[in-house]
């Protein structure tokens, strides 16, 4: 505990809300009133049945949403004080997406999907894009892929391609939204150890969000979540 | 910059893949563009042309006309009647007056020629010595009648080239040979250079016969002229002249009854005319344009559209919203400068057949605002579907199935 502690905090949430208006005088409550620390270097499960909240839960995490109450600080800063540019930016720099429906852009190539994230970097790279495009393409194997487009991969493949785009910008979080839901058993176990060696090898902080118990096994600890509130 | 090569990359390959709707959306341009341009081909060929034909008239020079031609820039009413012509005393009139170095009176006479290959209709045209200098006539062969010719009313007659070649065969079988008019036998003295010209109202110089007014007293015996031209000194007396002129014609006629009409005024006149009516046409064809305009701002709807998802994506991996905005916007640009580019295309061909038998031509400003038009196209219609797609939340679309 001490020695966790010691390590800076990644996520923070303090009494966050997420409320949506569905009608006139009726308010669906996706999130009531959160609490949770995520700190650097974990790797953390969301698991919840549908309908529970992860999804709005994850994508506040992710940046793509802002909370109705509450303040949520990332790497220590507080998200609804920022500008959208600067979101845009935490986004790119700071966070790698990994999805379900893996989220490839069908228009372009495998390579060029890659690469995309380093088109909106408005900062000078410490690593040429073609190049890490490549070598991360090469160490997951799809060397020979790089010009297809993702509707000629299978799903591991594609997978795989949206695991290198999240990579790309060497980002210290990795989000992986139930990654392993399209893809069968025994692939899913590859993306999962994939994520696994990222967060051993490469120190990345991985939150994962899924319903499956034996794939939130990969994680050192499962935050549960049921009607919008933490389960203890 | 390489956020902007990236976007118009892939507008590019995206325009590739959907040859037919790119197409499509940017006919209205290219319809907008092409009607545009070769309206103003046309209006700025036809304004060379005019000011060709008014060049061509000699600098300094002054017309005097019966009745009203122009007030205050413009055309009114009728040129001239019959009743209102000038006589030999308004010539010696003119004379008179100080730093004009020229004078020359203008009649007509259309009646039978008979020359050596032909017998036809045709107009003579009786002046004095200056009237070369004053029309800007060039001689090819021979000469212009000369003062002397006047005094001594000589038979002699310039013809036009295409009167030479028409009734002798050629220029050099011309000169020399007598030539019939009316039953008068007046020999050639000279041919003028081809000069062209001619419909629109102007005349055409090499159909035309030109011999001395004195002369020209036997078929006009009560020595009345159409016409009186006037070279001045130099351009800085033109309007002491022209004051000159009023005062004295005004001791004979009333002020309707005669004009003083200014080689440049008058085509400053007939140019706002047509430059006028030129831009009315243009104006129309520029709807076409707004039209177009509508077309790709609609097209862009849907793409936004078609294009949630993607949105969402690229918002999810760090694009701004003005790095969404700039992609809508490039390809909307896009699209209208295709269209563009295509109408000028076209308009260009239109104009290389048209020039066969009409006066026109592109130059660079049409070019310029051609493609600027289009793009700002592009720009004004593409701001709203972009800044539509710029502005959806990417949770709400990272969602959409």
């Amino acid at each position: 505990m001490e020695f966790r502690l010691a390590i800076s905090s990644m996520i923070k949430f303090t009494n966050v809300s997420k409320e949506y208006k569905i009608d006139e005088g009726y308010t669906f409550f996706a999130l009531k009133k959160v609490n949770l620390e995520i700190k650097e270097k974990e790797f953390v499960s969301i698991m919840g049945p549908s309908g529970s909240g992860k999804s709005t839960l994850m994508h506040l995490i992710g940046l793509l949403d802002r909370p109705t109450n509450g303040q949520i600080y990332i790497a220590n800063k507080e998200i609804s004080k920022i500008s959208d540019d600067e979101i845009s930016r935490l986004r790119n720099e700071f966070v790698g997406f990994v999805f379900q429906q893996f989220n490839l852009i069908s228009k372009l190539t495998v390579f060029e999907n890659v690469v995309l994230p380093t088109i909106y970097s408005r900062r000078s790279l410490d690593f040429s894009p073609q190049e890490r495009t490549l070598e991360i393409l090469t160490k997951f194997g799809l060397k020979d892929k790089i010009n297809s487009y993702p509707n000629k991969l299978s799903g591991g493949q594609q997978q795989r391609v949206a695991m290198a785009r999240a990579l790309i910008m060497k980002p210290r979080l990795i989000l992986a939204d139930e990654p392993t839901g399209n893809l069968d058993s025994k692939t899913g176990h590859e993306i999962m150890m994939l994520l696994e060696k990222l967060n051993k090898e490469e120190k990345i902080t991985i939150v994962l969000v899924t319903h499956e118990v034996d794939i939130a096994k990969y994680a050192k600890r499962t935050i549960k979540i049921r009607d919008g509130m933490i389960e203890n | 910059m390489k956020n902007f090569i990236f976007i118009f990359k892939s507008a590019i390959e995206d325009f590739s893949r959907n040859k037919l709707r790119t197409f499509l959306t940017s006919l209205g341009i290219l319809i907008g563009i092409f009607a545009v341009v070769v309206l103003m081909a046309l209006g700025l060929g036809l304004k060379k042309y005019i000011s060709d034909q008014f060049e061509t008239m000699g600098k300094n020079s002054l017309f005097l006309v019966p009745g009203r031609v122009l007030s205050g820039g413009s055309f009114t009413g009728s040129v001239s009647s019959v009743s209102g012509r000038f006589d030999d005393r308004d010539l010696q009139t003119l004379k008179k007056i100080n730093n004009i170095i020229g004078v020359a009176p203008l009649a007509f006479k259309s009646t039978k020629i008979k020359g050596l290959l032909k017998e036809d209709y045709g107009d003579i045209m009786f002046s004095s010595e200056t009237f070369a200098d004053i029309m800007g006539l060039e001689i090819d062969t021979g000469r212009f009648f000369d003062k002397s010719d006047v005094s001594k009313k000589t038979k002699v007659i310039v013809i036009g080239s295409k009167i030479a070649t028409d009734y002798y065969g050629s220029i050099e079988e011309a000169i020399g040979k007598k030539i019939t008019i009316d039953n008068v036998k007046f020999t050639i003295i000279g041919v003028t250079k081809s000069k062209g010209g001619g419909g629109m109202g102007g005349f055409d110089y090499d159909k035309y016969l030109f011999a001395p007014y004195t002369t020209g007293f036997i078929f006009n015996p009560d020595k009345r002229f159409f016409r009186l031209s006037v070279k001045v000194k130099n351009e800085n007396y033109i309007s002491q002249v022209k004051e000159d002129i009023k005062k004295e014609f005004l001791k004979r006629y009333k002020d309707e009854e005669f004009s003083i009409v200014e080689p440049t005024e008058l085509m400053s006149a007939i140019t706002s005319i047509f430059s006028v009516l030129n831009l009315i046409l243009v104006a129309i064809a520029a709807i076409s344009l707004l039209v177009g305009g509508i077309g790709i701002m609609n097209i862009m709807y849907v793409t936004v559209s078609d294009r949630i998802k993607e949105i969402g994506i690229r918002r999810a991996l760090g694009a701004r919203k003005s790095d969404i905005s700039y992609q809508f916007l490039a390809e909307s640009v896009l699209l209208s400068s295709i269209g563009g580019l295509l109408g000028l295309g076209f308009a260009y061909l239109g104009v290389l057949l048209a020039e066969s038998f009409f006066p026109a031509y592109i130059d660079l400003l049409t070019v310029i605002i051609a493609l600027g038009v289009s793009s700002a196209i592009g720009i004004t219609f593409g701001v709203f579907p972009a800044r539509k797609a710029a502005n959806l939340e990417p949770v709400e679309v990272i969602r959409y199935e």
